[in-house]
């Protein structure tokens, strides 16, 4: 789901370091493509590219103009993280390797394509497929994580009351609030449906809770046009979740067992009316607290 | 109505003259050093791989961060003279004045080692 792999060509063309950068120019432009990677004796030496053999040439060989610290990812490597790569690097392309088989080549221009399809189109928010992976990917590393699941209360009553037009413009509002609220070097925001948000923070629980805090009072303090009132309810689920996963399947399976659980205390506050639930993983512990 | 071509006209000659100009192939066909043009023809890797083919274990191949040229190809004897750190800055900048990044250019080069020594009588 949403890895590189989806992604790689079908068909794969490589080039001979000793091949010319004639035969190089010929082949991309005869399978219209940007670029080679450059195998030699099975093992990946370079890659040319399109750039690389504007202006060289023609009689020189591949292994003069090639590139040859090649970035490489494998298959499995989710989109967002592909995409901080070829960021950090400040490239276009990045070739994709089993092991040592080169197996195809992912260009930015791919795999922005692809995560448009996961960014929601009312808010510019994520869509909840990104939260997954982000949630993932931290605990692959190994860092802390919590998520707030938020839900706007009577949102139903607002669109009826006030018209679909301006529900969407207090789910534009919302997100534009909670975006402002979070550090997008540690937490990622997403619109996971309807009038549901829920954010993945790589902070500890109480920290978690603390943002969830101010998430709520920043809705509720807002000044909404007609002096409406709009408030949210939140769940917070967290809790020295990588001491519980030691394989990506346990992995998964925290990430959604997070997110359910998130998504059950923000239901919970709601029965509750207290506005926040937070839901201690590890411990078991659940408590109301605003 | 067009001429009639009679049997008088005459049937066009055509002559080929060859030219032999013969002469030893150098051996290796570069000289003492030689500075690769960033854009020339052949790259450092295609020279790395006539070298060793040519003259295998007599040439050094330096590949160099340089405006014009990205590598250098120096006999390893002239090393021994002169170590490489005094020989290619002189060998370069005088190159940088006469080529462009287009170019291979092939140096001779002459060192001559002046030695004076005193002893006690």
């Amino acid at each position: 789901m949403l890895t590189v792999e989806s992604l790689v060509n079908q068909k794969l063309f490589t080039i001979e370091p000793t091949a010319s950068v004639r035969r190089a120019a010929s082949v991309m432009e005869c399978y219209g493509i940007g670029s080679l990677p450059v195998v030699e004796k099975g093992k990946l030496v370079g890659i040319v590219t399109s750039r690389d053999i504007r202006g060289s040439h023609p009689n020189r060989l591949v292994a003069d103009v090639m590139t040859r610290d090649v970035i490489t990812v494998p298959p499995t490597v989710f989109l967002t993280e592909a995409q901080k790569i070829m960021k950090k690097y400040n490239i276009e392309r990045l070739v994709v390797t089993n092991e040592n088989d080169v197996i195809g080549i992912v260009t930015y221009a791919h795999i922005m394509s692809e995560l448009s399809k996961y960014t929601d189109s009312l808010t510019g928010l994520n869509k909840a497929e990104i939260l997954y992976i982000k949630a993932l990917e931290l605990l692959k590393e190994g860092r802390e994580i919590a998520v707030i699941f938020l839900d706007i209360d009577n949102f139903g009553s607002i669109n009826k009351k006030y018209g679909h037009t301006y529900g969407d413009d207090v789910l534009r509002q919302t997100a534009l609030i909670l975006s402002g609220l979070i550090d997008g070097n540690k937490d990622t925001l997403c619109r996971y449906g309807g009038d549901e948000f829920a954010a993945v923070a790589s902070r500890p629980l109480a920290e978690a809770e603390k943002l969830a805090r101010q998430m709520i009072l920043a809705i509720a303090n807002k000044n909404w046009p007609d002096k409406i009132k709009v408030t949210i309810s939140a769940g917070v689920a967290g809790g020295r979740c990588t001491e519980i996963s030691a394989t990506d399947k346990d992995s998964s399976y925290v990430v959604k067992n997070l997110i359910n659980k998130a998504s059950l205390a923000s239901t919970k506050a709601k029965k509750l009316k207290k506005t926040l639930v937070v839901i201690d993983i590890l411990a078991c512990k659940e408590t109301a607290v605003m | 109505m067009l001429p009639r071509e009679t049997s008088r006209s005459q049937e066009p000659q055509r002559k080929a003259d060859i030219i032999i100009k013969l002469s030893e192939f150098e051996v290796p066909p570069m000289q003492d050093i030689m500075l690769v043009g960033k854009r020339a023809p052949i790259g450092s890797e295609a020279v790395r791989r006539m070298v060793d083919a040519v003259s295998p274990e007599q040439y050094e191949i330096i590949r160099i961060d340089h405006e014009i040229f990205e590598a250098v190809v120096v006999k390893k004897s002239l090393l021994k003279l002169l170590p490489k750190e005094k020989l290619l800055p002189v060998v370069i900048d005088e190159g940088n004045r006469i080529a462009d990044d287009n170019m291979v250019v092939k140096a001779q080069i002459n060192i001559v080692i002046q030695i004076s020594r005193t002893v006690d009588l």
